[in-house]
């Protein structure tokens, strides 16, 4: 038996936020047999959030797959959410959501099991539900930074607003390779498109006028 | 794996009114909301971040009365549950304006929601000042940060320069210094203004040296930030340091930029309050590192929100 990767006050506390869920939520989770040093602790993560409440489950690919490329994840250890009549809003995690991240992870769940409705101001919603081009929001953040979540739960709202819409959160540390390409060096850093990019958390009407920006 | 904090996912299903809205959860705010409680009265906290606020910056608290040594996010976490025991609700989002005439205010949230209450509280806090030099625009995100916390791992092996000479700066070098090679920290006063204590632990890692008396000029760079231009006050000699990356921590700017003609700020934002911790608006209160003050503790956080809940409860609801 693995050591448990929860502690017990945690999964109390993580009971009691799932205690809302409503529909079933699965998870779609990518792993690479080849080098991925944080697969096997993602993949325990799941599955100790799933045995928190069986409304959870997760199904299992790699990410050298069809269903990766379906899903247009490239990168492992990565985690795709669908709601509870299976769709998918685009809402992505590529790395650990662990740390400052866990609380993004476990809010998107309560989310998506409540049919993943985005949580924007009627001004924004109308922004974003106009966009009819390909949108790929990159959320770049460390597990040890406070103000990483608000930034990716705002590009997983946008996300859940319009299908043309992905966005990743992605655990810089985890990804070096792609953060120096990005030249991260503070998060959380949002590129959109690979042609805007902005850094910090900043409110939900000036993070949609960015994304416009990119179109 | 190091953590799991569930942050935000904690908050609550909100109502469209309450007895008192407090803006920002830190020390000020969660002692507010615990007072409120125990006056009988409905309190709200809106947070913008997370529970505890700046506090989750620092390593390690030392004059928190009770504890001879906690942890910035400990201490933190504990606040928030003492709160959450008197079912306090959190909130997490950001307000972006408030309606303050006539006996009901209301705040606006960046979602576009409006909450009403009879008394508003503001302890949103501060956040760091930046340099306002020539190329700080440009290379931030670039290897410029404001967070040790968030960004020192980007920096692991790296020569940083550190700004200030304060608390805040060295506890965050003695952070940064367990990852990077070497730390020059650029004063502009003679000598370091941080405690004795923080001092010794910063000078014990060997990775330390001091430039004194002198600013920061101007920043240079390509894709990253490659030197820092330091001026000396006094000679006004200009020297080029070559660095991979610089933290600034030179002071505190208040976060009352929503409330600009809406309450009296001093000149540099702080809100003007009175002894109760009320401003000019009635129902409208100030308390911890955005109210104008000499002394900017945790401490004194929780005795503003302490000082401020008396005095509304009894003067706006029979308390």
């Amino acid at each position: 038996m693995e050591n448990k990767l929860l502690p017990d006050n945690v999964t109390k506390q993580v009971k009691e936020v799932f205690s809302a869920l409503e529909g079933p939520v699965k998870a779609l989770f990518f792993r690479s047999e080849k080098k991925c040093d944080y697969c096997n602790t993602a993949e325990q993560l799941l599955n100790e959030l799933s045995g928190i409440n069986g409304k959870l489950t997760y199904e299992v690919f790699d990410v050298d797959s069809e269903m990766a490329r379906k899903y247009e994840i490239e990168l492992a250890p990565g985690i795709v959410l669908l709601t509870p009549d299976g769709d998918d809003k685009g809402v992505r995690f590529l790395g650990v959501p662990a740390g400052h991240e866990f609380g993004t992870l476990l809010q998107d769940i309560v989310t998506f099991s409540k049919g993943a409705k985005p949580e924007l101001s009627k001004e924004s919603l109308e922004k974003i539900e106009a966009i009819d081009k390909p949108v790929e929001i990159k959320v770049f953040v460390t597990t040890t930074c406070p103000y990483c979540p608000r930034a990716v739960l705002t590009a997983h709202h946008i996300a859940m607003a319009n299908k043309n819409i992905k966005a990743y959160m992605i655990e810089a540390n985890e990804f070096q390779e792609m953060s120096m390409k990005y030249g991260v060096s503070s998060v959380p850093q949002i590129v959109v498109n690979d042609r805007v990019t902005f850094v910090g958390a900043i409110p939900e009407g000036q993070y949609v006028e960015q994304v416009l920006k990119a179109l | 794996m190091s953590f799991f904090e569930l942050g935000s996912a904690k908050k609550a299903e909100i109502e469209d009114r309450y007895d008192i809205i407090i803006i920002g959860g830190g020390p000020g705010g969660i002692t507010a909301s615990i007072y409120s409680v125990q006056a009988g009265l409905k309190p709200l906290i809106i947070e913008k971040a997370l529970d505890g606020g700046q506090m989750n910056n620092t390593q390690a608290v030392e004059n928190w009365t009770g504890f001879t040594s906690i942890g910035g996010m400990e201490l933190s976490e504990k606040m928030a549950e003492h709160a959450r025991a008197f079912d306090v609700p959190f909130f997490y989002g950001e307000v972006v304006d408030v309606e303050l005439e006539g006996p009901e205010k209301a705040v606006i949230l960046d979602n576009g929601r409006r909450i009403a209450s009879n008394v508003i509280i503001v302890a949103t806090g501060s956040n760091p000042r930046s340099l306002g030099v020539e190329g700080e625009e440009t290379f931030r995100g670039r290897g410029i940060s404001y967070c040790a916390t968030c960004d020192g791992h980007f920096f692991t092996d790296k020569h940083i320069a550190v700004i200030g000479g304060g608390n805040s700066a060295l506890d965050e070098s003695i952070y940064l210094s367990k990852m990077v090679k070497k730390i020059t920290i650029v004063q502009n006063l003679p000598k370091l203004t941080a405690d004795k204590l923080l001092q010794d632990k910063l000078n014990a890692t060997g990775k330390v040296e001091y430039i004194f008396g002198s600013v920061v000029e101007s920043i240079e760079g390509d894709t990253q930030v490659r030197a820092i231009n330091i001026r000396h006050q006094e000679t006004g000699e200009i020297t080029k340091l070559p660095i991979e990356g610089i933290f600034v921590f030179i002071g505190l700017l208040p976060n009352s930029g929503f409330l600009k003609g809406k309450v009296p700020l001093n000149g540099f934002g702080y809100i003007l309050t009175d002894a109760n911790m009320e401003t000019e608006v009635k129902g409208v209160y100030a308390i911890g590192d955005v109210r104008e003050k000499e002394v900017r503790q945790i401490v004194t956080a929780a005795a503003d929100g302490a000082i401020a809940v008396y005095h509304a409860a009894r003067t706006y609801f029979n308390g």
